[in-house]
């Protein structure tokens, strides 16, 4: 009866301690993203290799992170500033590539990839009657003999 | 002088190539009739490709060490001012010393296969032993050929051209690409018994078990191959990170996951004889993705597809992927099917279950990050458009599968094989969970918002009070005695563990440093400052070190808290005499809460442009992936376990066991 009290005691501490972490998140107040600095990692440096402007010491990133300031400044909307910067380098410069276009492809494929996965794994389970040639009283001693294993195996389990 | 070294280390290299040849042909005669051929005859072949590969390495390091700028790669990769380290590490620093490297690891990897082949009546040994040297042939073959590093100089010139400079600043060069490679090449050996048990129809676990050491020893070097080139990516290079999701950095990543997918599904199959035909297709991927692997990053194909040509060793390595991919799946074809059980895990909440669940999700993380290092590449070739895939990409599908490998991690290895119920599972895990949430809920409390950051610390906590509570219930006394015998009784179980603890205080410090890093950019006059994390920071001075083949200018950073100096942060430029453009190499202060990093994103002799990071917890990644490299050791350690030994130990006392 102890035990089943100890039991229901941690369920409830580890609901409880969830609930304070979902409420701190849901309600909690964060700092204010910083947009400026968030646009600039997915601005790929033109000068440098598979860095974004962010991380660039280069002249180039260090102009184009300007450019991105000011614009931020001006009231100018994400999508607008990409659209800035896709107008003079291309898609290229995206190192988060569009779903759409060329790039519509690398975002299908892993997903049909995935979901195909898990398909085969879901439903090519082993069928539980896969027991071969046995007579009934062969079966009869297996599943004794199981049953009593598991048994144990239960009675060790319970560590 | 000049002639013969070039001489000798051509004269290696062809002496590897041809003895590489013979033991493939000794090998697989010896495969098919044991009698036919003599142990003797396969190690005289043996020690010719260590012997050939020996001299190549060592003309190509005394020809580096001499200043023998008679030879190509010398005089392309060397200077006279390179002190002895890089002159030594210039071996491995360019691409044809590098396949010499190569080259060497695999002579060593073929001789201790050999030492394991005891008679030519083992054959799946022999059989392994012809696929080492049909490897060696390729590897042996390039550096005689296209990756010849000892052409001469028609005119000799009086000094060299100097090596990279981003290899000759740091003295990871000495530890991060030859821990890397052994990491790469022994890939080789599980391939080898692979191919081996193919050809002699022979499936079971035989080929697995012999090669368990040569796997953990490949996992573990890769493992501290990534994390020390991580390291010195953040030590060295000044953006402020540890991992951009470059392709070099992929393809090294790429056979990581699919190796960490193998070592865990050979454990199945060890013990539950299932996923026989999985293993086989684990163990070549890995192989033939270490060789792609190579070849986007050696053949420059990455930067963009119209420099292809350039290099003949581009084509050559891709030639030998594909061949090994068809070789290799045609043989599975033909021959799999009849020697791998097909039998599946009748629950997927159990052991094997969640082993089987580990597979796909590290398959297709690998995958993943494959595709979208080679999609620009493809999109290039074929539609002739120019993409990126970069972080954002990377990181939005990396992050949802590396949580649920956490999830997989965190109840896998305490489920029984078989079947696991829910009762069990709770039983095992309310302890951990517990633990877990209060950490959660602690770092709510303390003011963290950051979902990933708040998630992975729930998780990771979880996972690292399973593995204790684990423990500690095994335990069968509370003596530090009875702690060693268990541990070292259950190997594999306690080293993969420790690995699983490593990895969840790596996913710890990569959320927290990346989800709670602060950041501050700010142009600096002579004598101004800014305020930091509490430190006023001062531009005091900057000051200019002449050194042999470089200039190296450092600016002063001084970190105050009111009038004490706590830190004197010295982020610099180096020039190096024959390169155009200065390299920055940042100012890494090591506190124990974190890391305050400083690198310099311009340098005038009286203003500079100064990027400032805190990372939060940084050095705990490091700790993890020693860690992680020590699971893989502990695992790796003690004497193997004969047959009889392992069927006699079924389990341990809650079915707890690794593999043997």
């Amino acid at each position: 009866m102890r035990e089943l009290f100890q039991r229901a005691g941690v369920l409830g501490a580890i609901v409880a301690l969830l609930g304070v972490v979902v409420a701190g998140l849901v309600f909690g107040s964060g700092q204010p993203p910083d947009r400026a600095y968030e646009l600039e990692q997915r601005l790929r440096c033109p000068v440098c290799k598979s860095v974004s402007i962010a991380e660039s010491m280069s002249d180039t990133a260090v102009a184009m992170r300007a450019t991105v300031s000011e614009q931020v400044d001006a009231g100018r909307s994400d999508q607008e500033i990409v659209a800035y910067f896709t107008a003079r380098y291309g898609d290229w410069i995206l190192l988060d590539p569009p779903a759409g276009g060329d790039t519509l492809l690398l975002w299908l494929i892993p997903l049909g990839v995935a979901a195909v996965a898990g398909v085969v794994v879901l439903t090519r389970r082993r069928p539980a009657d896969e027991q071969g040639q046995l007579d009934d009283a062969d079966r009869q001693r297996v599943t004794e003999a199981v049953a009593g294993m598991r048994a144990t195996a239960e009675e060790e389990d319970r560590l | 002088m000049t002639v013969i070294l070039a001489a000798a280390g051509w004269s290696g290299a062809a002496l590897g190539a041809v003895s590489s040849l013979v033991l493939a042909v000794l090998g697989l005669r010896a495969q098919r009739r044991p009698e036919s051929v003599d142990r003797g005859h396969l190690k005289a072949a043996v020690q010719c490709v260590v012997g050939g590969a020996v001299l190549s390495m060592a003309a190509l390091e005394v020809a580096l060490l001499t200043d023998d700028f008679g030879i190509t790669y010398v005089a392309e990769n060397h200077s006279r001012a390179t002190n002895v380290l890089y002159s030594i590490t210039g071996a491995w620093s360019a691409l044809e010393g590098s396949i010499v490297l190569w080259a060497l690891i695999l002579a060593g990897y073929t001789a201790v296969v050999l030492r394991q082949v005891r008679t030519t009546d083992d054959r799946l040994g022999t059989g392994a032993l012809a696929v080492m040297g049909v490897v060696g042939v390729f590897f042996f073959g390039l550096v005689a050929t296209v990756a010849n590093p000892f052409g001469l100089e028609a005119v000799p010139p009086t000094d060299g051209a100097g090596g990279n400079p981003l290899l000759q600043d740091h003295v990871m060069v000495a530890f991060h690409p030859p821990m890397l490679y052994l990491g790469y090449v022994g890939f080789t050996v599980p391939f080898a018994f692979a191919m081996s048990a193919l050809l002699l129809r022979q499936g079971g676990v035989d080929w697995l078990r012999r090669t368990r050491r040569a796997n953990l020893v490949a996992w573990t070097s890769l493992t501290a191959g990534l994390v020390l080139g991580a390291w010195w990516s953040y030590e060295v290079l000044g953006w402020g990170g540890y991992w951009a999701w470059d392709p070099v950095e992929n393809a090294a990543l790429i056979p990581w996951l699919v190796a960490t997918a193998f070592i865990h599904s050979a454990v199945v199959q060890i013990k539950r004889g299932m996923l026989q035909a999985w293993n086989f297709v684990l163990v070549l991927a890995t192989f033939s993705l270490t060789i792609l692997g190579t070849f986007l990053t050696r053949s420059s194909v990455v930067v963009s597809v119209h420099s292809f040509s350039q290099s003949p060793i581009g084509p050559a390595l891709l030639g030998f992927f594909v061949l090994v991919l068809v070789v290799g799946f045609t043989l599975f074809a033909l021959r799999g099917e009849r020697i791998a059980s097909m039998s599946r895990p009748e629950s997927l909440v159990s052991r094997e279950g969640a082993f089987l669940v580990n597979n796909l999700l590290l398959s297709l993380f690998a995958f993943v990050v494959l595709l979208g290092t080679v999609y620009p590449i493809l999109v290039e070739a074929i539609v002739g458009s120019q993409v990126s895939v970069g972080r954002p990409f990377f990181d939005r599908m990396a992050v949802p599968l590396s949580f649920a490998l956490l999830l997989a991690m965190g109840a896998g290895p305490f489920m029984p094989y078989r079947r696991a119920t829910g009762a069990l599972l709770w039983n095992r895990l309310r302890i951990p969970l517990l633990a877990g949430s209060t950490a959660a809920a602690a770092v709510v409390v303390a003011g963290v918002r950051s979902v990933g950051v708040v998630a992975v610390v729930l998780l990771a906590v979880t996972i690292a009070a399973a593995a204790v509570r684990q423990f500690v219930v095994t335990l069968p006394s509370a003596t530090p005695r009875a702690a060693l015998h268990l541990l070292r009784g259950q190997r594999a179980y306690w080293g993969g563990q420790l690995a699983h603890l490593g990895v969840a205080v790596v996913a710890l410090a990569i959320a927290v440093s990346g989800g709670l890093a602060t950041r501050a950019s700010e142009n600096l006059d002579l004598g101004g400052s800014l305020e930091f994390d509490g430190y006023s920071v001062t531009f005091d001075k900057t000051e200019e070190h002449r050194e042999a083949d470089r200039l190296i200018t450092d600016a002063h950073l001084v970190f105050r808290t009111g009038d004490r100096v706590d830190y004197v942060a010295t982020p610099r430029l180096t020039a190096f005499d024959n390169q155009p453009q200065a390299i920055g190499a940042p100012s890494v202060w090591n506190r124990p809460s974190g890391d305050i990093y400083v690198a310099l994103s311009n340098l005038e002799p009286d203003s500079v442009a100064v990027n400032v990071y805190e990372y939060p917890l940084m050095s705990w990644l490091w700790a993890g992936g020693v860690l992680m490299a020590a699971g893989g050791l502990w695992a790796l350690g003690g004497r193997r376990r004969r047959p009889a030994e392992t069927t006699s130990t079924v389990s341990g006392p809650v079915g707890a066991d690794g593999h043997a």
